[in-house]
């Protein structure tokens, strides 16, 4: 048994010892009040979701509403699975997500270093016009955007929601990863090229690895940000059902505009409830790595 | 099926390669050309932004400007009428003044407060409690949901009757002033607050990831350091935590005005009883009336005003923004 | 290593994969595998291909299997000459098909709810049916079989350019048990403005006590829409000739006044905030409110699915009428359709199919107590068969709007200066009215 280290705030050191982890515990139970409320709030929609994923048709709107309902319709979800051909649609989102996630990742972290370390003419022009791509409402570029796409023959096609990624078309992640590169000191930097790296294997061996806890959040929210990625979806595919992605298919369980007909909110909270696994798998690997947090020494000079 | 997936790989393959391509071409030109080489490398890689600027971005923002400058109702062609849609915009319309006050009150309240709450979710799921791995997927939950979910569970929750969750908490306030407490979304005069409270809602996402990855990035030894010269938890928190995670606050607070101002989904999923939000009234005048020339005029006023807003931020960042690698201007 | 001669490999590579790449994108044919639509075989081929046709419809899942099952795959089968698919829009549907239309990839059929027509008509998007349909036999593509006043929502300008597929009129549904409760004889063909409100008013009670009504004798929340009041007191909300909104003319404001006399008035129906938290429909289901007014292919289930005890009666008679609102929707045909004469052929063979499929037809030959009644599944044999003479009945009297270019315009501006401020007290029907009348008018065309 080594003598305790010092806790700090901010880091995941635990006290060695039994006694100083107890009260290290109880030290923090404030700390696990505040987490709770927030958790409970954070379950509340979840537990909805799911219970009215397990409901029958009728149930639906009881009122008052019943949080556990009685009975529970397992059948659902297999009922929801096999109304649409949603095996299919969840290999399109699993193509689409893949590729788009590697592509934004790939190229935003080549865009946002070339912005945040290197002086060149119009850079800063450059960069406040990438934000102003962002600034335009989606409404206004839809039908334009369109146009693009339909002059190429790629109405109907995965292309869209895919090859446009390889452009680093989100200045949302372009921006984030130039913020955390502009934190990073220049000692190692210039290290590297000292030694003759270029700059793609100082991108990749040195700058990347120190801002790993943005990576893995923008991996995160590109994963989640193509999977549940519907507008575009619904705008470029139009047939058959077997090429839709999952959040296209979900609209299916809506109301539609024909008088009489109920929306089938168990069938689409069933499969909603699903969709939402492979982003908490990931999101949950992914944080893991926020344990650590940057490596000690070498950093500041 | 394999078909489709076969052929959008192969161009994805091409354009991928075509890009490395165009890369490689554009340094060694710059370079032929004189440019020196912190230059020509930085050109170079922000080069598959701009090839996309100039293909997806160029067309619809030019495109989207010319047609604010005409009646377009989509199905027709643009008829050409000038100015007239922003003059009518800034000098009658009514709705258009409504709706922008409404979106501009949105985002002045809910900016600031959504990075105060995830700044304090982050800190708190920093904390080394046990099991943090859970919570942290716990608090990140809400934000994979559909839409419609949340939508759905707020409408439910913030109801002016007896099942509102939201009133009955806090009914021993509202009881004070003889009140049955804000009927919320029903009533115009507080639709405004109902969104506030939805936004809070925003905390448990990609708000709280960031500014988590921002703490995470602060080197120990600074904490180390302070420890040993006495700092109390408050003082590291303000002169370490800050300072540090000013970077990512002002990435927040930029990108908080930016979507703040362009809020969409939740306008359309209440029922609002009068005016709604900007982009909200945008659609409704581009898809719904045919108005897409005015839609566009819209639009734009828009993004004239994250801009200016945007601009001002960047202004003032030399004040408080601290990067360790020390941005050379 | 020779970086040099490398990158010049990899700028070679790179290069004819650009040029590779613009001529692949090019050549790639968009759409489905099938020839593109309405296209006819080259001449020369062997077996003459089938021409496809393209519907888009807002259908849901439910809706889009029986589509497919009931009548799509019903005619695809029983002839050569054209094939139609189905392309679902299931959210934003009219976002995505302004969208298609804009981009020159529309569908060549479309379904267009009836405030619709009008606008994509007199916009250029639609092909103009009447001199096709004049050649064709057949009872659906005889305008004059239709009712007229659902017929009209599918004419612009007096040209036709839709067919409609179906008209629900709006009947008086009703909870038998609680009228039994109350000992108050059931709705029926007597019934006038007078008795309705005052029978709602007597089914609504408060039965436990606390001060608020726990039962309600109707409900109304914008549904059913005002039009149909004025319609009744003998006024109108744009006239037929399309050239006024006498919104204030005393009919008008009588109508009105009725409705708000109704609506979130807690001595005979839910207040707004107990409609939003019970749900509209939800209510009359869960048997808290006594009298609803629906359309004619509403059904209602318990909470455990069962089918209900719910009956049907005519609405109850106006000073001027019995006039009931149809809501009804067209399938009209892409202005941009190659082989016109065909696609007609297919959409008139659609529309019968769908006119069986859905309740009512429009069409008068098959608004019949046998098709109405075959259309629904079993399980709401014993609800419908109650209802279906109220149903046949109603569309005796039913309408449907008379549709501008910018109907959506004058909608909007319709509930937000008039109905939103009456409903919510803001104003006399007659003030509110006199004072709306102008900008309503200014969207006429």
């Amino acid at each position: 048994m080594s003598a305790p280290t010092i806790p700090v705030p901010g880091e995941g050191r635990e006290l060695r010892s039994s006694r100083g982890r107890l009260r290290q515990t109880l030290s923090k139970a404030p700390i696990y009040v505040l987490l709770s409320l927030g958790a409970a709030f954070a379950l509340i929609p979840f537990v909805w979701m799911v219970s009215t994923a397990l409901k029958t048709p009728g149930q639906l709107f009881k009122f008052p509403p019943e949080w556990i309902p009685n009975p529970v319709a397992w059948t659902n979800f297999a009922e929801a699975w096999t109304a649409l051909p949603f095996g299919a649609m969840v290999l399109n989102s699993v193509f689409v997500t893949t590729l788009a996630m590697v592509g934004e990742l790939c190229s935003a972290a080549i865009v946002a270093y070339g912005f945040a370390r290197f002086q060149f003419r119009f850079r800063n022009a450059l960069f406040l016009l990438m934000l102003s791509t962002m600034m335009l409402p989606w409404v206004v570029t839809l039908i334009p955007s369109f146009l693009i796409w339909k002059q190429a023959g790629l109405i109907n096609t995965f292309d869209p929601l895919t090859v446009g990624a390889l452009f680093a078309w989100g200045p949302f992640y372009i921006f984030l990863l130039r913020q955390f590169f502009l934190g990073v000191s220049r000692d190692i930097e210039e290290a590297a090229i000292i030694d003759g790296a270029n700059a793609l294997q100082v991108l990749w061996y040195v700058m990347l690895p120190l801002v790993r806890p943005v990576l893995l959040a923008v991996a995160v929210l590109s994963f989640q940000g193509n999977w549940n990625n519907f507008r575009g979806a619904l705008i470029y595919l139009q047939e058959p059902l077997t090429r839709f992605t999952l959040p296209l298919g979900l609209q299916f369980f809506q109301a539609t505009l024909s008088a009489g007909e109920a929306p089938r909110w168990h069938l689409m909270m069933a499969m909603s409830s699903l969709m939402v696994i492979p982003v908490m798998i990931l999101f949950f690997l992914a944080q893991r790595q926020f344990i650590e947090g940057i490596q000690l020494g070498g950093v500041k000079g | 099926m394999i078909q489709w997936y076969a052929e959008t790989l192969l161009r994805y393959g091409v354009v991928a390669a075509a890009i490395v391509g165009v890369m490689l071409l554009t340094y060694r030109g710059l370079r032929a050309a004189g440019v020196r080489r912190e230059a020509a490398t930085g050109f170079t890689l922000i080069l598959p932004w701009f090839l996309g600027f100039l293909i997806w971005n160029l067309f619809p923002l030019a495109a989207s400007l010319y047609l604010s400058l005409t009646n377009y109702n989509i199905l027709q062609t643009p008829e050409w009428v000038g100015l007239a849609n922003y003059q009518k915009l800034i000098g009658e319309d009514q709705q258009f003044w409504a709706s922008l006050r409404l979106t501009l009150a949105y985002a002045a309240l809910t900016v600031p407060l959504g990075l105060a709450l995830s700044l304090l979710a982050a800190t708190l799921l920093n904390q080394g409690v046990r099991g943090v791995g859970v919570w942290r997927t716990v608090y990140y939950l809400p934000a994979v949901l559909p839409a419609f979910v949340t939508a759905l569970l707020w409408r439910l929750m913030l109801l002016p009757t007896q099942s509102g969750l939201v009133n009955t908490a806090t009914e021993p306030i509202w009881s004070l002033f003889g009140d049955k407490g804000p009927r919320w979304f029903l009533d115009p005069n507080t639709v405004l607050w109902g969104f506030v409270i939805m936004s809070f809602w925003g905390v448990f996402g990609a708000n709280t990831v960031i500014m988590l990855a921002g703490l995470k990035n602060i080197p120990k030894d600074l904490y180390d350091a302070a420890e040993v010269d006495g700092a109390g938890l408050a003082a590291k928190f303000r002169h370490i935590t800050i300072p540090q995670l000013t970077p990512t606050l002002f990435y927040l607070l930029i990108m908080g005005i930016i979507a703040g101002v362009q809020i969409f989904d939740q306008g359309l999923f209440v029922r609002v009883p009068r005016e709604n939000f900007l982009n909200v009234y945008l659609y409704t005048q581009g898809f719904t009336f045919f108005n897409m020339g005015y839609a566009s005029a819209i639009g734009w006023l828009m993004l004239v005003i994250i801009l200016v807003m945007t601009l001002a931020v960047f202004r003032s960042s030399q004040a408080w923004v601290y990067y360790e690698g020390d941005v050379r201007r | 290593m020779n970086t040099r001669s490398m990158r010049l490999a990899g700028l070679t590579a790179a290069m004819s994969l650009l040029i590779t790449a613009c001529g692949a994108a090019e050549s790639t044919p968009s759409g489905s595998a099938s020839s593109p639509s309405g296209s006819a075989p080259p001449t020369g081929q062997a077996p003459a291909e089938k021409v496809t046709f393209r519907l888009t419809t807002w259908a849901g899942e439910g809706e889009a299997a029986e589509l497919q099952e009931l009548v799509l795959d019903k005619i695809n089968a029983s002839q050569d000459e054209f094939e139609i698919i189905h392309e679902a829009a299931p959210a934003d549907y009219y976002t995505k098909l302004q969208t298609a239309l804009a981009g020159g990839t529309g569908a060549d059929f479309m379904w267009l709810s009836q405030e619709y027509v009008a606008g994509y008509a007199s916009r250029g998007a639609l092909l103009d049916l009447t001199e096709p349909l004049a050649g064709i036999d057949s009872a659906v593509a005889n305008v004059d079989r239709y009712f007229p006043d659902v017929m009209q929502t599918a004419l612009y300008q007096d040209r036709v350019y839709g067919l409609p597929w179906i008209s629900q009129p709006i009947v008086l549904y009703y909870n038998p048990e609680l009228f039994d409760a109350a000992g108050i004889a059931y709705p029926d063909a007597t019934w006038d403005w007078d008795t309705f409100a005052e029978t709602a008013e007597a089914l609504t009670k408060d039965t436990d006590g606390d001060g608020t009504p726990d039962q309600y004798g109707f409900s109304a929340n914008g549904w059913p829409p005002v039009h149909m009041f004025i319609w009744q007191a003998g006024g109108e909300v744009i006239t037929p000739d399309l050239k006024s909104s006498p919104i204030d003319s005393p009919e008008a404001i009588a109508g009105a006044e009725f409705y708000k006399r109704l609506i979130f008035n807690a001595a005979c129906c839910p207040t707004e905030d107990t409609i939003a938290e019970q749900g509209f429909s939800e209510m009359f289901k869960a048997g808290t409110v006594a009298m609803f007014m629906g359309g004619a292919s509403d059904t209602f289930e318990s909470a455990d699915g069962e089918a209900l005890d719910i009956r049907a009666a005519v609405v109850p008679m106006g000073p001027e009428s019995r006039t009931t609102f149809a809501w009804t929707g067209s399938t009209v045909v892409n202005a941009t359709v190659e082989n016109p004469e065909l696609a007609v052929k297919a959409l008139v063979a659609l529309t019968e199919g769908i006119q069986r499929w859905k309740i009512v037809s429009p069409n008068m030959d098959l608004a019949t107590a046998d098709v109405i009644l075959a259309s629904f599944p079993e399980k709401w044999q014993a609800q419908k068969s109650q209802q279906v003479d109220a149903i046949l009945e109603a569309t005796k009297d039913m309408r449907s709007f008379n549709v501008i270019p910018r109907q959506q315009e004058w909608d909007d501006l319709f509930w937000r200066e008039f109905q939103d401020l009456l409903y919510h007290d803001q104003g006399t029907a007659s003030d509110l009215a006199a004072a709306a009348r102008a900008n309503l008018e200014a969207l006429l065309p």
